[in-house]
């Protein structure tokens, strides 16, 4: 029998019973919905993890100075802690084994002033080297390099925000801003980056947006503490190699940071690939339930498929025993009920997945959950409601083509 | 010779006993006779039909079918047995209610796997010879109780079979509508098509060449048909 001829006959029965083929997708329907809601959740979860991560470098280990109050800096600074110093990242550079990079950063919380319009900043001193390692990018001008580190050059890079309230028209580019009593010329401005909006580790939410940049050398001569208990510079970056040398070497790290900080527990140590995989291994837990769960709608919903095909068959016998009649083979009659309950499964499948995408477009829309859809995620959850089809009208399918055709075509 | 039975029984297990249904037949049947089967019910004449049809199969003895042992014939080989050599035609139409006069004459030529065009053509001829080239595109459950029999015969012509099976073809028709079926089997008989008719009524076996009387699983007679009635 031809295939054409059979597809056409299913088509025909789901628009002749409406109402009937509705209710048997429904199952398919919101099996197939839930599988891509899912998925596109636990997807969008796995790349705001990622983004978030990647902002601190995948391959670098974070040293941070913890934040103390006064009394507790100076109980650590009669203990003879200097806190965290250049010093410290030279030795860390010499000593630890597959450093790339190394980059030293003090920061001070400042205003921000251009002609008359100001804005509240961090001020943040660096080495060359922390562009490439933290994946920053300019939108104009260009970072600090080595000339303007080893020259003490009073420049400046502008993060979005601050470029933003500061220069509606004009190019930011070589105008002067005022950072305490410094002028400094500004050499670029930053792309936007998103909200850092979770506190990892030591390092705290904030806008990296109205970030300011400026040479380390120059931060700390020409710049005031706030404090004279304040240690050289707040954070230290370390880029390693290879990413599964990240744990070794924060050990390493440790013991050197110990011993020089006369084991004064005012440090902390962030390896943002390792706070990553972890989210990743929790998340996995949560994936697979979200899985199983849809996977058991889309069982239900086979389930219903078989329980009307079954119910078909008794109400086709006369049918059946007419098609054998006239010529029928068993194959042929077994194809075309199980072309009839793969035609309800695709259908129930295509509703699903365009009910699942609008799904997670609400999700998206009126939660703060981000969702993605993967094209695969379609793709498996489309093939499944075409299994489900087949091997759930399998059955069916078989008693039909078993019915005797002299009972059959009596059947009343 | 077109038929050949030989020392055919057909027995039903009912439970652990087994019923005989055929005791043992033997009936030779040429191409373009006109026979009747008769008999009482339980004669077992519906079950010779079966088996004649190739829905059914014998317990023991032979059928030769244009000199194919039918007996030996596994399912699939039966279903194409059906599709090209039966027409079948039942005294309740059996027409296929979701489908119209075209798709349910089609219907057969579908499990030939002819094309569609094809199958249209030879449908709207099968339909003309029948006289409903009118009413292709109607429902079963639009037409009256003739018409769906006229239908019933273009499916049943529409793959030229070897035989023309009719079981009790008047029996849910008055008797008007039944003349004139029976008028339409005349003149497909004079046309050279085999026919077997079974039927529980004298006056239908009248329109026969032949008549077989079957009693309690066994030819109880078989001759020509002295009474033989031509409709005009």
């Amino acid at each position: 029998m031809q295939y054409g001829e059979n597809i056409r006959l299913a088509l025909q029965g789901l628009v002749d019973h409406k109402f009937r083929s509705f209710l048997t997708m429904l199952g398919i329907i919101f099996g197939v919905a839930s599988v891509i809601t899912m998925l596109s959740i636990g997807e969008g979860a796995k790349r705001e993890a990622i983004a978030k991560y990647q902002d601190l470098g995948v391959n670098n280990i974070i040293i941070r100075e913890k934040s103390l109050s006064n009394e507790e800096l100076e109980e650590i600074r009669a203990k003879f802690s200097p806190g965290l110093s250049i010093q410290d990242a030279t030795v860390i550079k010499e000593i630890v084994p597959g450093v790339e990079r190394i980059a030293s950063q003090a920061e001070k919380n400042s205003e921000v002033r251009y002609n008359d319009k100001s804005v509240k900043s961090t001020v943040i001193g660096i080495t060359p080297d922390f562009s490439a390692m933290m994946n920053y990018k300019v939108q104009k001008g260009y970072f600090i390099n080595d000339k303007h580190y080893s020259e003490r050059l009073k420049v400046c890079v502008l993060g979005a925000g601050v470029a933003a309230s500061f220069f509606k028209n004009e190019d930011p580019i070589g105008q002067l801003v005022k950072i305490d009593d410094q002028w400094l010329e500004v050499i670029g401005v930053l792309e936007s980056k998103s909200l850092f909006t979770e506190t990892v580790g030591e390092l705290a939410a904030r806008d990296l947006n109205t970030d300011v940049y400026v040479p380390l050398s120059l931060f700390l001569n020409r710049f005031t503490r706030e404090n004279v208990l304040t240690s050289e510079i707040q954070q230290i970056t370390v880029q390693i190699n290879k990413s599964d040398k990240l744990v070794e070497a924060s050990k390493i790290i440790n013991e050197i940071l110990r011993r020089h900080h006369f084991n004064n527990d005012d440090y902390s140590i962030v390896i943002p690939f390792e706070l990553l995989k972890q989210e990743e291994k929790e998340r996995q837990i949560y994936n697979f339930l979200l899985g199983a769960i849809a996977a058991i709608s889309l069982l239900v919903g086979g389930i219903g498929i078989m329980n009307i095909m079954l119910a078909t068959v008794m109400e086709r016998t006369r049918e059946i025993g007419i098609r054998r009649a006239v010529g029928a083979r068993k194959v042929d009659i077994m194809s075309q009920f199980v072309t009839e309950s793969v035609a309800i499964s695709i259908t129930g499948g295509i509703i699903g997945v365009l009910f699942g995408i609008v799904l997670s477009l609400l999700v998206t829309l009126f939660t703060d959950i981000t969702t993605f859809i993967q094209p695969y995620s379609v793709f498996i959850a489309f093939s499944f409601s075409v299994i489900v089809g087949v091997s759930f009208g399998y059955l069916p399918a078989k008693n039909a083509a078993n019915l005797k055709p002299v009972d059959s075509i009596r059947y009343e | 010779m077109l038929i050949e039975i030989k020392d055919l029984k057909k027995n039903y297990s009912l439970g652990d006993a087994e019923i005989p249904v055929i005791h043992g037949i033997n009936l030779n049947i040429e191409k373009n006779e006109y026979v009747a089967i008769m008999g009482p019910s339980g004669s077992g004449k519906s079950t010779l039909m079966n088996i004649l049809g190739c829905l059914d199969t014998a317990s023991s003895g032979h059928y030769y079918f244009n000199n194919v042992d039918v007996s030996t014939l596994d399912d699939d080989a039966l279903s194409i047995m059906r599709n090209k050599e039966i027409g079948f035609i039942f005294q309740n139409f059996n027409l296929l209610p979701r489908l119209n006069a075209i798709q349910n004459v089609e219907l057969p030529l579908i499990y030939t796997g002819t094309p569609g065009a094809e199958r249209r053509e030879r449908a709207l001829q099968a339909l003309d010879r029948v006289g409903l080239s009118d009413r292709i595109n109607h429902k079963p459950s639009e037409l009256s109780g003739g018409q769906r029999q006229r239908i019933a015969v273009a499916r049943a012509l529409i793959t030229n079979p070897g035989i023309l099976l009719a079981d009790e073809p008047t029996g849910a028709l008055d008797s008007k509508t039944g003349v004139e079926i029976m008028r339409l089997f005349e003149e497909l008989h004079a046309e050279g098509n085999t026919i077997i008719l079974i039927t529980h009524e004298q006056e239908i076996a009248n329109y026969a060449l032949r008549n077989i009387f079957l009693k309690d699983g066994k030819i109880h007679s078989d001759r020509p048909n002295p009474l033989k009635v031509t409709i005009n």
